[in-house]
């Protein structure tokens, strides 16, 4: 499958301060991809290059293999987006900031208005100023202006931010949909990590300007990690791990024994045990959150 | 890729939608009215015209006996004393400024008002992008960075247009009213080629309209540089509007010492210097002060183009 977007070592200097080093990742059609980052990482400076906002020191952007700084017209037609907040223009309603938007791409026609309007439920309020509207509807308005040109790639900053939960649920299972049934390639970032383990397919960690690490949710679930063993007698199981594994932190919890291993090491040690008869109630795999991935592989939420 | 007739009906939208363009509207009507109503309040008839232009000949000739006139004032005062002849000889009154085109003429004078309100227009429509944030979403559409810059330039001069349409309405609807049309025949006096013709009076009050936008044209472009650079409106409005009220003076100041004064651009931005009057610097001729506008205009354009262009989009 060839990539939606790709980042090639791009590189962005500000001054003789590099901001960005040397950045590459790929997002495909049909995943969600999220944008994960301390403050001040670099990550609405990597979409304002992606989007064209911001030059490009070296390296470069392509969008459906087209480059975005050869030919931005023809790249950026294939991209809607919100980058930060969803400033509209506050003294026009809502619906004439999309015809505002409709006029700068051909073949958006009223039809096509009306039926974005409802997909964000904007119907009762469409026709009054945007002043008017509270965050959320500001974001809606926002996700509505990103889909009108019926993109198929889609970046959202903070798409979730002043949503209450139940918008926050229905603006998820929408981004799911789209990336599912019509094949979106979509960028989400957020500082919300339970959020994004939700949202996302795969997750770009980048901390000082560099990419820390790409992980998708099945590679998070099945790296080395903790696993529970209910187990009896705890005893005898403690001496048989111990001679299996004998470099491993073994801990016995109140709930049965912790231990550290890959996930494709579970059945050998399930076996194991299961020879020298003792009795296996339970084995859960405690996965790892984002979260804890997150500090993990930045250190801490350390402002650089 | 969208039309640059859409992009600039997106401007257009964005300019009147607002209600401090109808405040701008309201306040030219009121202008002219005021205009008028003061014009008729102060103006006082003169008892006899005849004798009134018959005592300005004379006068024009003994200017002329004198030896040390320049030669360009010495050309303006004999066509003045040509066309004051004419009138008595054709029994045609001076156009005063209480009738029909005599307020239509001064009305021009309210071109500076209009061109205040095109550099708040113009100044705005980039400056104001940048501080509602809205400049984000208006780049990254697949119309070129040049094809947006140029919509926003064209929209701030139809405004101006739409103005002066609007102005002169205003005018020939308030000074009908209050002056009457019983002149509305009268013609203007021009001197060609050696002799005075008589010439249609609208033809004069439009000529003397576009010599009066020739500072709205360059001050426009002007905030608009400045409104591209600094992304600042009140710095572009103030500048502009400062440049716009001080630079003739302080022009004119310099141009009594300098000679390189004339390479100014408020030298050159007054053509009416060249129609009926003197040349501020001598040796300045009309095409000399076209070719100076025309640099000064594309100095203006191709530095706010290069700016807008390049400029990373941090806001």
């Amino acid at each position: 499958m060839n990539p939606l977007l790709q980042l090639k070592n791009v590189r962005k200097d500000i001054g003789k301060k590099t901001i960005i080093h040397d950045l590459s990742l790929e997002v495909f059609p049909g995943e969600v991809f999220g944008f994960l980052g301390p403050n001040g990482a670099g990550k609405t400076t990597t979409i304002r290059m992606i989007v064209g906002l911001m030059g490009i020191t070296s390296g470069d952007v392509l969008i459906n293999g087209i480059s975005i700084q050869k030919d931005f017209e023809k790249a950026i037609q294939h991209v809607g987006a919100i980058v930060e907040n969803p400033e509209m223009y506050k003294f026009l309603t809502g619906y004439q900031n999309l015809l505002h938007y409709a006029r700068m791409t051909k073949g958006v026609t009223k039809e096509r208005i009306d039926e974005v309007v409802k997909l964000v439920g904007l119907e009762k309020r469409i026709h009054d100023k945007v002043k008017t509207y509270s965050l959320g509807m500001r974001q809606r308005l926002g996700l509505a202006q990103a889909l009108l040109h019926r993109p198929s790639l889609l970046i959202l900053d903070e798409p979730t931010n002043g949503l209450d939960p139940a918008g926050i649920r229905e603006i998820r299972d929408y981004l799911r949909k789209l990336a599912k049934e019509e094949g979106l390639g979509i960028i989400v970032s957020s500082h919300l990590l339970s959020e994004m383990e939700m949202m996302c397919d795969r997750f770009a960690i980048i901390q000082h300007g560099r990419l820390v690490g790409i992980e998708s949710v099945q590679e998070l679930s099945k790296q080395a990690q903790k696993v529970l063993l209910t187990v009896k007698p705890v005893e005898q199981a403690l001496t048989v791990i111990k001679n299996i594994y004998p470099h491993m932190n073994i801990t016995s919890a109140k709930q049965g024994i912790e231990v550290s291993i890959d996930y494709e090491e579970i059945p050998s040690l399930n076996a194991a045990l299961v020879s020298e008869n003792i009795k296996v109630y339970g084995i859960q795999v405690l996965t790892k959150s984002l979260e804890e991935r997150f500090l993990e592989m930045t250190g801490g939420n350390e402002i650089a | 890729m969208p039309s640059i007739l859409s992009l600039i009906q997106n401007e257009n939208m964005k300019i009147y939608r607002r209600i401090g363009t109808w405040f701008m509207i309201a306040l030219l009507a009121l202008s002219t009215l005021a205009g008028a109503l003061i014009t008729k309040a102060t103006h006082k008839e003169p008892k006899n015209w005849k004798a009134e232009v018959a005592s300005e000949i004379k006068e024009m000739e003994a200017q002329l006996s004198e030896e040390k006139v320049p030669k360009m004032y010495k050309n303006h005062l004999e066509q003045q004393l040509k066309i004051n002849e004419y009138r008595l000889e054709h029994n045609i009154k001076p156009v005063a400024s209480n009738t029909f085109w005599g307020y239509l003429v001064s009305s021009a004078d309210i071109i500076a008002l209009i061109t205040l309100f095109t550099i708040i227009v113009a100044a705005g429509s980039v400056a104001n992008e940048f501080s509602w944030g809205t400049i984000k979403l208006l780049l990254i559409r697949s119309a070129s960075r040049t094809k947006i810059l140029l919509s926003k330039y064209i929209a701030a001069l139809l405004f101006a247009l739409c103005m002066l349409l609007l102005l002169f309405v205003f005018s020939s609807v308030v000074g009908a009213i209050v002056f009457g049309i019983e002149n509305i025949r009268e013609p203007y006096l021009a001197y060609q080629n050696g002799t005075v013709v008589e010439k249609s009076m609208l033809l004069h009050v439009m000529q003397v309209y576009a010599l009066n936008c020739v500072d709205l044209v360059m001050m426009t472009t002007f905030a608009f540089m400045i409104s591209a650079v600094f992304r600042n409106h009140s710095l572009a409005v103030g500048l502009a509007t400062f440049a716009l009220f001080a630079g003739p003076q302080i022009t004119t100041l310099l141009a009594m010492k300098f000679d390189w004064a004339k390479y100014l651009l408020f030298a050159n931005t007054d053509l009416t210097q060249y129609i009926d009057g003197t040349p501020l610097v001598e040796g300045m001729t009309m095409p000399f002060s076209m070719m100076m506008l025309l640099i000064y205009f594309v100095i203006f354009n191709a530095l706010t183009w290069f700016i807008f262009r390049k400029r990373d989009i941090a806001a």
